[in-house]
């Protein structure tokens, strides 16, 4: 009896803190289907009266909704193919070649993961001013196109794969270049799944820094879009909550589908310490 | 990362050319009143560290409880991780605000008086801290759940048969075997937390900067009036708190 008390309150608590995660993302979809005088109805309404879907098209006319979602689109997809392809080729040198410096070069890379992105921000900022990148979709792909992270992660999947294979692939006569690209990456397959997945999320949320580099409005990403819309469209709620439905399915779908994936992310990275 | 050490030590900025001032801005972000507003405001927001160590440990050995579902939980928990903070920012903005939110609806229920959420200081603080605990605790739920997963069964079997209850179990056994993952987590949320920007900038725009933390006030300094040297002197105040995280981490995990 006292072991069925415990477990009924266990899955008490449990649903308790499902609601609380979800219930702000069902408000938030209710607000987005509702007519322009019943966001202000009160009692507040959780279904609406009757659905209305003239707040989808609605942020679509009032901002260049679609120039934003083809942005947030280029730089993620540029993000993650960058990440995918540059710290490849670090983590297969660091973990098979032999070579001077090898340990210094790898610790560096290890020591950049400690610092926030927050505390390099201005330096930062003044290189791509220097390039001549600011206010560019490169300016913002660039600084986070391979990080330490990514590089450290590739590095333990090469570490992982048996030398025998290496030596094989050696006496056939492959060149190493082929050989990376034959044999030794597609063996990395799971770490580049999660790295993708990892890469496509983070970058699809950031924030910070597209809004420092991107200053003309035909740039922006969706996430310095809707900043910005808010401010502007403050009373017109229902669109901005159509507008964050919109931004948010992306990532959601990919979560979904990959989560698997993610978690493992989490792991590896927390791992690190 | 030197050359925000060097660009702090000078009066740098886009409009004219730069000049060497040595220690010039340090004095001037020592003597402002509103950076050590900004600071302790900081300060105040690392409290949900602690808060949501605890939220996500005791789920986290909830959910371990779950026979059936825990997946879907844990599916359910991470929904707000993976939400971009701007799209998190605009939910609880709506959900917070004075007259129309759900928040002051809620306690109108109750027949409380309705809260400022997002105006008064410092609720406009603990605000914040709600949304940080709200998107935070699935993630570290899944720290946590991997930590308990490297804790041998083989312990915790011997310990019930020797009698011990749930409680007992959980605060002598798995507790105490969890230190390596509570201090790892209490690094990454603290650096978060020290670096707090987007929440703010969504959630409360418009309130004074006396109510904002530090990240705000580098991104005042230096995106908005360009001033990137003393903009620096604030990134090296932000990076030292930083390493103070790591550094107490690693006395920490000698101790252990």
């Amino acid at each position: 009896m006292k072991i069925k008390f415990s477990r009924f309150a266990v899955y008490l608590f449990l649903i308790f803190a499902a609601i609380v995660s979800v219930f702000p993302f069902i408000w938030l979809l209710s607000t987005s289907f509702k007519g322009a005088e019943e966001i202000f109805s009160f009692p507040p309404t959780l279904i609406p009266n009757d659905f209305v879907f003239e707040n989808y098209s609605g942020v679509w006319k009032a901002i260049s909704f679609e120039k934003y979602f083809v942005n947030s689109l280029i730089i993620s997809v540029s993000t993650v193919v960058l990440t995918i392809f540059l710290s490849s080729l670090a983590g297969f040198a660091l973990a098979r070649f032999h070579f001077r410096g090898r340990k210094i070069i790898f610790l560096i890379i290890l020591a950049t993961i400690m610092i926030p992105q927050e505390v390099i921000i201005v330096p930062l900022y003044t290189i791509i001013l220097k390039l001549k990148l600011a206010d560019t979709l490169i300016g913002v792909i660039l600084p986070f196109a391979v990080t330490g992270f990514s590089i450290f992660m590739m590095r333990q999947a090469y570490l992982s794969i048996p030398k025998e294979i290496e030596e094989a692939g050696i006496m056939d006569g492959c060149s190493y270049l082929k050989f990376w690209w034959k044999v030794m990456m597609p063996m990395t397959k799971p770490t580049i799944a999660t790295l993708t997945i990892f890469t496509f999320i983070v970058t699809w949320g950031d924030f910070l820094w597209p809004l420092i580099v991107l200053k003309s409005p035909e740039n922006y990403t969706l996430q310095v879009g809707l900043s910005y819309m808010i401010g502007t469209f403050i009373n017109n709620y229902r669109f901005v909550a159509a507008g964050a439905v919109l931004a948010t399915i992306p990532v959601i779908i990919v979560f979904l589908l990959m989560q698997k994936y993610f978690e493992r992310g989490i792991f590896t990275g927390a791992a690190k310490g | 990362m030197i050359l925000i050490f060097y660009y702090s030590l000078l009066r740098y900025n886009v409009f004219e050319p730069s000049q060497f001032i040595l220690f010039d801005n340090y004095l001037k972000l020592f003597s402002d009143k509103t950076f050590w507003q900004t600071f302790i405001n900081s300060l105040i927001y690392l409290l949900v560290t602690p808060i949501l160590i605890i939220i996500s440990l005791i789920l986290a050995l909830a959910v371990r409880e779950a026979t059936s579902g825990a997946k879907f939980f844990r599916t359910i928990y991470f929904l707000p991780v993976v939400t971009p903070i701007v799209i998190v920012g605009i939910i609880w903005r709506w959900i917070f605000s004075e007259d129309t939110g759900l928040m002051n609806y809620l306690l109108s229920l109750l027949s409380l008086p309705k809260i400022f959420w997002l105006t008064d200081y410092p609720t406009n603080i603990i605000s914040v801290m709600l949304v940080t605990i709200w998107r935070g605790f699935g993630y570290y739920l899944v720290i946590f759940l991997a930590g308990l997963a490297v804790i041998p069964k083989g312990i915790e079997d011997a310990s019930r048969l020797d009698g011990a209850s749930y409680f007992q179990q959980a605060y002598y056994i798995l507790i105490p075997n969890l230190k390596p993952t509570i201090t790892l987590i209490f690094v990454i949320s603290s650096t978060a937390a020290i670096k707090l920007f987007i929440e703010l900038y969504i959630l409360i725009p418009g309130a004074p900067m006396d109510n904002k933390t530090i990240m705000l006030y580098l991104y005042r300094h230096a995106f908005e009036r360009f001033d990137l040297g003393y903009g620096s002197a604030i990134g090296v105040v932000l990076f030292l708190l930083t390493l103070g995280f790591s550094y107490v981490n690693v006395k920490m995990m000698e101790r252990s």
